[in-house]
């Protein structure tokens, strides 16, 4: 009891207490605030890639153009000097599906005229960047592209 | 420049602040608190409250992820458990701080009913109580069914057609909860609204009420003891209830990672599993009606609810005609008994 | 007031120590994490004609398992879908429309098909025995012996295996990669061998299980994911051998492959041991093909554990053409002095005296002792199935030996007259000798005590070390073997054991068989009951 006369160990077992609930807390709310900013934002980890097989080599000749079918979306499988390539066929602009427009070797959104090469760039009109383009290989006489493996994981 | 915000601010918002601030600080901080109170016991009024406000944020975030339709709910459940980073902490502060919840307000209502804190003039607030309690449990039964597991397909299923057995109104209000004949996605999405939305609503406004009414009457004496010592909120009891909060936090959290949140196999409706029990809490009536005709049971528990809202009445009639009597502590011990007894029963015989 | 500060002081310090506790279990919430129950299903993308495909075939409820199977495939997966494989063209074999479609569809899609995509794969199996039509070349005169319609269901079902279809291409995929799941794991299920190499004449899948391998692997296999992919030169990451990983698999050091010959040094399915000559221009010699194999049993065993194992299992090899010589020997005598005779019509024979025959006990005993009980102890041999070695090789071969000599003593034959009436112990040997000094597994100082040739010969070692080396220099043992017999021979007290004392080990096994004998006599042999036989002789 006399320690707790002494007016200097008061201050002192104060001044600890105080110490102890403000760094506590502070610390203690921001490990809250870290877990529930981790909660709400989910990791943006990139899902795995997979192959998928979307036509043999044989079945499309330089310049042309062949529309695939994944799941939903359409894809424009086409041969130019540099190899294959796949395109969304997802306009960039505002999401309209482009249409390949064999006679002219082009892309043509209807929706606001835009016009897209046979590399996927812009030519004409509002889009405000290429097609989106996947990663496409090519084993022999095959030709597959990758996408994002698609599972009930994200629902 | 703060003064000019200041300024800017309080010709948009013109209140008197020199009042707002003593009121506010007459109402909720200088708050007469007898000193009983400085016993833990005492202090579970405030328990219910930090657990609700647990519900309210963790019940908001898993919106984020879950999607009440019967195809994905269990998909996303376990989604959020085991996939999505903290999720399993904050399902299981949820469901844990559920089950705290109905204790808390079990341990709340037994303190104000022994010691009877609803005696006159504070019976409004004992019904307002009782009426918090059943929006709970409610609230617990309809939460239960989201996870649409098995387990909770089931109960959902046996809890609703109970409901059909309440006289007059039965049918309706099956109609009405589940939306059709069956339990369907009507069923699930209308629990998912009650559950995220009017419930908490109504809860919350009854808490208001409540606290209103308390703030109003003041907090009740001993009996006996009315002229009882009494010091403010602030400091002190406001310490108290953050000692509670921040040991509560703590308290779940670790539930969480001792005891995780289940899964269970998804809903089946094809299949009634062998073993399907309510939670806890429904126990001793679910026992209880296993001993009794499911009619007779639903107008036992009528009775029940209406005797216990309308006990501080009963009390009072019983006082007066009886003054020796000691009805309350009766009536309590034996209510107590019986719940335990019916539990305890459940849980091990089944 | 001081006591008022003072509590309010004591709930500060209680906040601060819950505030701090609150952090630590954060901390453990943060460290702690989920198991998954269940892997998330991957969602298949079937798109286009297919879509008709499945679609259809679900609502008519015609194979909707093959569907769901497919989904379960790898190759569902990669948007490989029905008219991939079932593509046709008008005119193809086995082109044919859908009912109630325009859809040209192939009813059997072959390794031609496969070979889309797995070419590497359909070529090396049709460089392998597993698509050698054998049988159609060999076996005209076979035929005889059992009717074409129990040969449907019955050898055909087998040798589709290697299937020879009309538009050119070799071989039965699905045979090991069940359609339509073309599940690796299920390919390499020793069960999938077990299919075929089962039964009296080549029971693989026994031989498999009763050894070392067979038995981990079934104590494990719960454990084993068996899906895994061999191509890209990585450790076998399974720890147990099942057939494919020794005969198929690749590891750091070999290439998988689909030719399952390309690691055999014997065709030890012949009627005769001889050393492997399949494809020598492209898969090299034996020896060759040898070191292939040894290269997988490295990645477990020791060299010095491989080569002794492998060079006993080849001398029992060598061993089992002696016994042969004899049986072909006899037969051959016996149809030469016309005590039996040979299957014929129109000038053609339908046995071969050399080979088989049906209808007369020394050329069945002969077919039996190189179709049946001659492979089980060469591949029991081979693939440490002791069991069929012993009681169901050697002791069937010797017996087949012996029925044969009485039935040629009974004919007449006086070498065989002689043979049925000698007591001499070393009867039952005549033919040349192979051996080893010990075996690969240890040395036991006792078990070489024991042979009679050990004891009675005491030129034995040289009598054989004469024919160990007439297969050497006959390319028939490589260079590596020959010099590790040798070593062994020049060390055979060591590696039998026999410059090894432990006789006072022994005396106590002595003393209890004493025992034991004791024991079995008092309670058995000497036992006599007071009740007379019923039946009075």
């Amino acid at each position: 009891m006399s320690e707790d006369d002494n007016p200097q160990s008061k201050s002192r077992r104060h001044f600890i207490s105080k110490l102890l609930m403000g760094g506590g807390l502070f610390a203690s709310s921001a490990l809250l605030l870290r877990h529930g900013l981790d909660y709400i934002f989910p990791s943006m980890e990139s899902p795995p890639m997979k192959k998928l097989l979307i036509g043999r080599i044989d079945q499309i000749k330089l310049g042309e153009a062949k529309e695939v079918q994944v799941g939903e979306s359409t894809l424009y499988l086409i041969r130019n000097e540099d190899g294959y390539k796949v395109f969304s066929s997802v306009c960039t602009h505002l999401g309209c599906k482009v249409n390949w427009e064999a006679h002219r070797n082009r892309f043509y959104c209807p929706c606001h005229k835009g016009i897209f090469d046979l590399q996927g760039n812009v030519v004409e009109g509002p889009p405000p960047r290429p097609l989106d383009e996947f990663k496409v290989e090519v084993d022999k006489n095959l030709v597959y592209m990758w996408i994002e493996e698609k599972s009930r994981r994200t629902v | 420049m703060s003064a000019k915000i200041k300024k800017w601010f309080m010709e948009r918002v013109p209140f008197n602040q020199e009042n707002t601030s003593k009121v506010m600080s007459e109402i909720f901080l200088r708050e007469p608190i007898p000193k009983h109170m400085k016993n833990w016991y005492y202090a579970l009024g405030a328990t219910p409250l930090i657990l609700f406000a647990f519900m309210v944020v963790t019940g908001i975030l898993l919106t984020f992820y879950y999607i009440p339709s019967p195809d994905k709910a269990y998909e996303s459940v376990r989604y959020i458990t085991e996939e999505v980073s903290m999720g399993y902490w904050i399902r299981g502060i949820h469901r844990w701080a559920s089950n705290l919840m109905v204790i808390a307000i079990i341990l709340h209502m037994v303190r104000v009913f022994f010691t009877r804190g609803y005696r006159k003039p504070r019976e409004l607030n004992w019904i307002i109580g009782i009426l918090m309690l059943g929006v709970t449990l409610t609230l617990c039964f309809t939460g239960y069914s989201m996870v649409y597991n098995q387990l909770s397909f089931w109960a959902t299923t046996v809890g609703t057609n109970m409901i059909k057995e309440i006289p007059l109104v039965g049918n309706t209000v099956l109609g009405l909860l589940r939306g059709g004949e069956e339990v369907s996605s009507n069923t699930l999405t209308r629990f998912f609204n009650l559950h995220i939305g009017f419930l908490p609503t109504v809860l919350f406004i009854l808490i208001v009420v409540h606290i209103v009414f308390v703030r109003m009457h003041g907090v009740s004496k001993v009996e006996g003891n009315e002229n009882e010592e009494t010091y403010a909120f602030y400091p002190e009891h406001f310490y108290h209830t953050i000692i509670v909060a921040l040991f509560l936090l703590a308290f779940i959290s670790a539930l969480t990672v001792i005891l995780p949140p289940g899964l269970g196999e998804p809903a089946d409706p094809k299949v009634t599993p062998a073993h399907i029990k309510p939670e806890w809490y429904f126990f001793a009536v679910y026992s209880l009606l296993k001993f009794i005709p499911l009619k007779v049971g639903i107008y036992l528990m009528i009775a029940l609810v209406i005797a216990a809202t309308f006990w501080p009445f009963i009390d009072d009639i019983l006082r007066k005609k009886w003054p020796k009597l000691r009805a309350h502590y009766m009536v309590g011990s034996l209510t107590i008994v019986l719940f335990l007894f019916f539990t305890v029963y459940e849980i091990i015989v089944y | 007031m001081s006591e008022n500060n003072n509590s309010l002081s004591t709930q500060k310090l209680l906040v601060g120590i819950f505030s701090i506790l609150l952090l630590i279990v954060l901390i453990i919430v943060a460290a702690v994490e989920m198991k998954q129950t269940h892997e998330p299903d991957l969602v298949v993308d079937i798109s286009g004609i297919n879509k008709s495909c499945v679609n259809c075939h679900t609502q008519k409820g015609i194979a909707v398992k093959a569907i769901d199977h497919w989904k379960q495939s790898l190759h569902a997966q990669q948007n490989i879908s029905c008219t991939d494989c079932h593509t046709a063209e008008e005119g193809d074999f086995d082109a044919f429309y859908c009912p109630e479609s325009d859809f040209l569809v192939a009813k059997h899609p072959t390794p031609k098909d496969c070979a889309q995509c797995h070419e590497q794969q359909v070529n090396e199996f049709a460089d392998s025995k597993h698509a050698h039509q054998f049988w159609l070349i060999k076996n005209t005169d076979r035929s005889i012996f059992e009717n074409p319609i129990s040969t449907r269901h019955g050898c055909e079902q087998c040798h589709n295996i290697g299937n020879l279809w009309p538009d050119g291409s070799i071989g039965e995929c699905d045979a090991c990669h069940p359609k339509h799941t073309f599940s690796k794991a299920v390919a390499r299920q020793p069960e999938t061998c077990g299919e075929c190499h089962i039964g009296p004449d080549h029971p693989h899948i026994e031989i498999y299980l009763e050894s070392k391998h067979g038995n981990i692997f079934r104590a494990q296999e719960k454990n084993l994911d068996m899906n895994y992919s061999s191509k890209d030169g990585k450790a076998i990451p399974i720890d147990i051998p099942v057939c494919s990983t020794c005969h198929m698999d690749g590891n750091e050091t070999q290439p998988m492959t689909h030719n399952v010959s390309a690691r055999l040094a014997w065709e030890s399915q012949s009627a005769w041991s001889f050393r492997t000559v399949w494809l020598d221009e492209t898969l090299g010699n034996w020896e060759m093909k040898r070191s292939r194999m040894e290269s997988i049993c490295k990645s477990c065993h020791s060299p010095d554990f491989i080569g002794t194992y492998l060079l006993t299992a080849d001398l029992v090899n060598f061993q089992y053409n002696e016994m042969r010589r004899l049986m072909v020997g006899y037969n051959k005598k016996l149809t030469e002095n016309g005590t039996i005779s040979r299957l014929e019509k129109d000038g053609k024979f339908y046995s071969d005296p050399l080979l088989n025959g049906w209808d007369e006990e020394p050329e069945y005993l002969m077919y039996h002792a190189w179709h049946h009980q001659g492979r089980r102890f060469r591949h029991g041999a081979i693939m440490m199935g002791a069991d069929y070695t012993q009681w169901h090789g050697i002791w069937e071969l010797q017996d087949d030996m012996v029925n044969m000599l009485k039935f040629a003593a009974e004919q007449g034959d006086t070498e065989a007259i002689k043979w049925v009436q000698s007591n001499d112990p070393i009867k039952f040997a005549p033919y040349a000798l192979y051996d080893i000094p010990g075996n690969a597994f240890g040395i036991n100082v006792l078990s070489n005590t024991l042979p009679y040739v050990y004891n009675a010969y005491p030129d034995y070692w040289e009598r054989i070390e004469a024919n160990v080396r007439t297969v050497y220099e006959n390319g028939l043992l490589s260079e590596d073997q020959w010099r590790l017999w040798s070593k062994r021979c020049e060390n055979k007290d060591h590696y039998l054991g026999t410059k090894y004392n432990a006789d006072s080990v022994y005396k106590i096994y002595t003393d209890r068989d004493v025992i034991d004998t004791k024991a079995m006599n008092k309670q058995a042999v000497e036992l006599k009951l007071p009740g007379k036989p019923f039946w009075i002789w």
